[in-house]
């Protein structure tokens, strides 16, 4: 998408500015690692951007109409036992490790399912530009 | 015109009624689950800040132990910061960003849902500690260590605190990387970045703030779990201090999340309400922009007085945004001058936000500076600050954009009379519960105690205050009865209300699934509803005889 990187790199080297006064200025590793943290993670999400999107995400202006059929999948069993799952572990540290096995043994289901709707959708992308070819 | 491809919808498992809307990968369905569950939040966030006022009304109040204030204090700040104003900002922005920018769905809606239900659990399992042996959490809703080490805070509630906040962030960073791409990649054509309205803008600094702030809380959290389990992660002096620098890392800037997207709301329910466009729109998004960097810069103006963090960096960063902030508000003046006001819920509300949140931005001023920080750290005047910004401003912003888009998500208007109402009631309750606690903080009440000795003028400012904060429920009551008596005998608001600018006014309210049954207008700026009709009445009055 047109544009897309450009308000994050913008925004990571106005961090980029202050991680560097604050290295001059404190000097702590601490502060240092956590800014430099912050200002990375943009970057990558930029950089994520920028390889996706080839350079489309780097130019000015507004986006352009596209023909590429767009997929919205209506509801997700899968993702919700993805969250219950991954409480149950993490509760399980707390509550009981019983509850950790089950939410391992649950993550793996509903990861199946989730990619399971996700291969449902392509197959019916696929479809559809088939039927557009013809 | 945009031309979009139609959608295609996978055949998957589906269901209608509670199922299907809980497990609905609609960024509407999604918002408003968002939405309500942090608003449930709220009221038991409330309810705990009521006991505490209670059991402070009197000198020596003997209502709770100590134990039991701890805990309320903590659970109080936790709830309202992790579980409310935070995750309803994540909220608007999840349902309207889409709607705004002209998108038919949100990126990554299944990551969406994923995030809502993790934050949810994390939100459920903090407040299970309250029927944990021990209690719930007790060491702050930032739990220093070594306060909140295993030896000085034992037991299953705050283990339970610590995990809740864990789980609770990592959904927030998912839904806000979410809304991140699809601002990113999903804009309509003809949606420039410089097209986006103010409220996207505000939306996304907020994303980038998560995103760049709360993974390094959920890495301070569970290095703070494995301590408290004998890791010995946070030890001496230098240990406490590590830990206050990653949890102030994100700390400061999560005031900010939770202020840019009420400061969105309210920005375009003065736009609309004052039928002109939002005045200085580029500087205005140069000042969030600037202003999201700065605050993350600021963080350690927490840690003034611990004598480990180098002041003058942090004071300087502090005090500097004071300038983005006086841009916003020169916005803000700029656009009601000259305007064609509509007094409406929504508008008044907005206003109220700017004013009082001036009274918490000004006192931030003052304690942005490490001298005059000394003298008010640990005390009720911190208190008073940080509720000024947050709910003097922060909720207000949040009461003007409930007013602005219910209609949009409901089809039905707010009762206006029931809104004023609540206004006037909660100008009133707001102001008196904080503004003492700027006079028993200079005073220097320290705050965090569950009961205080005899001392001038403390009893009556404290009875005040507690007053105060009946007063506040007394407002959220009358919205409540606003929200019941709109749903149940419903005013029929239309698509547009309000004469509105942005895109999600030119949909149906409430918006299909697919947010759009018709083209989009054309979009050439930020106002594009006010353009067209801007542009219609240019028509009318060529067509009129001279």
């Amino acid at each position: 998408m047109r544009g897309g990187a450009i308000p994050l790199l913008a925004w990571a080297t106005l961090l980029v500015v202050l991680l560097a006064i604050n290295w001059i200025w404190t000097g702590d590793a601490i502060q240092v690692g956590s800014f430099a943290f912050a200002a990375a993670a943009i970057f990558a999400v930029a950089l994520a951007l920028i390889v996706g999107a080839r350079r489309d995400a780097l130019r000015r202006g507004p986006p352009q109409p596209t023909r590429d059929p767009e997929t919205v999948p209506a509801a997700s069993l899968g993702a919700v036992l993805v969250a219950v799952a991954v409480a149950s572990i993490v509760f399980g540290l707390a509550f009981g490790h019983f509850l950790v096995y089950f939410g391992a043994g649950l993550l793996v289901v509903s990861l199946g399912m989730v990619l399971r709707e996700w291969l449902a959708e392509r197959r019916q992308r696929r479809a559809w530009l088939e039927r557009e070819r013809r | 015109m945009t031309v979009h491809s139609p959608p295609l919808r996978a055949p998957r498992w589906r269901s209608a009624g509670w199922v299907g809307a809980l497990t609905s990968t609609d960024h509407k369905r999604i918002g408003l689950n968002l939405g309500l569950a942090s608003f449930a939040f709220f009221l038991i966030g409330g309810v705990l800040a009521l006991l505490m006022r209670a059991q402070l009304a009197e000198p020596n109040g003997q209502l709770v132990s100590d134990n039991t204030y701890s805990e309320l204090f903590t659970m109080h700040g936790s709830t309202m910061i992790y579980l409310f104003v935070t995750p309803m900002a994540i909220a608007l922005s999840m349902y309207l960003v889409p709607l705004q920018i002209g998108a038919i769905s949100i990126a990554g809606p299944r990551a969406a849902l994923t995030g809502f239900w993790t934050w949810l659990a994390g939100g459920l399992i903090m407040q299970s500690g309250w029927l944990s042996a021990g209690g719930a959490g007790r060491a702050g809703w930032f739990s220093y260590v070594p306060l909140s080490n295993g030896t000085n805070t034992p037991g299953v509630g705050q283990d339970l605190w610590v995990l809740g906040v864990i789980l609770a962030a990592s959904g927030t960073v998912v839904m806000a990387g979410c809304v991140l791409a699809t601002i990113a990649r999903r804009r309509a054509p003809g949606m420039a970045l410089l097209r986006m309205p103010v409220f996207t803008w505000t939306g996304l600094v907020t994303v980038l703030m998560v995103v760049g702030s709360f993974p390094v809380l959920i890495v301070a959290m569970i290095l703070l779990y494995i301590d408290r389990h004998g890791g010995n992660i946070y030890s001496g002096f230098s240990g406490a201090i590590d830990y206050q620098d990653l949890f102030w890392f994100f700390g400061h800037p999560v005031v900010y999340v939770m202020f840019f997207p009420y400061l969105g709301a309210a920005a375009e329910a003065i736009a609309v309400g004052a039928n002109k466009r939002w005045f200085g729109y580029k500087a205005f998004v140069a000042s969030v922009m600037a202003f999201a960097a700065l605050s993350m810069s600021v963080w350690a103006h927490h840690m003034f007085t611990t004598g480990g963090v180098t002041n003058q960096y942090f004071a300087f960063t502090s005090t500097a945004l004071v300038i983005p902030a006086g841009i916003e508000y020169f916005d803000v003046i700029g656009t009601v001058i000259g305007g064609a006001v509509v007094l409406r819920c929504s508008m008044l509300f907005g206003l109220t936000f700017f004013v009082q949140f001036l009274i918490g931005g000004l006192s931030g001023i003052f304690v942005a500076s490490p001298v005059l920080d000394y003298s008010a750290n640990n005390t009720y005047f911190i208190i008073a600050h940080f509720h000024y910004t947050l709910f003097a401003g922060s909720v207000f912003g949040f009461f003007a954009g409930v007013y602005h888009w219910f209609p949009k998500l409901t089809g039905a208007l707010l009762r206006e009379r029931l809104g004023k109402l609540q206004l006037a009631v909660m100008i009133v309750g707001t102001n008196l519960t904080f503004f003492p606690m700027f006079l028993v903080g200079e005073d220097g009440m320290p705050r965090r105690i569950s009961r205080y000795a005899e001392h001038p003028g403390w009893a009556t400012l404290n009875r005040l205050e507690t007053a105060g904060s009946a007063i506040i429920a007394v407002g959220v009551a009358i919205f409540l009865v606003n929200l019941w008596v709109s749903l149940r005998r419903r005013e029929p608001a239309g698509d547009d209300p309000w004469r509105g600018h942005t895109l999600e006014w030119a949909t149906s309210s409430p918006p299909p699934p697919l947010n759009y049954e018709a083209p989009l207008p054309p979009i050439r700026s930020y106002a594009p509803l006010l353009d067209l009709r801007q542009h219609a009445e240019d028509r009318e009055r060529e067509k009129a005889p001279a």
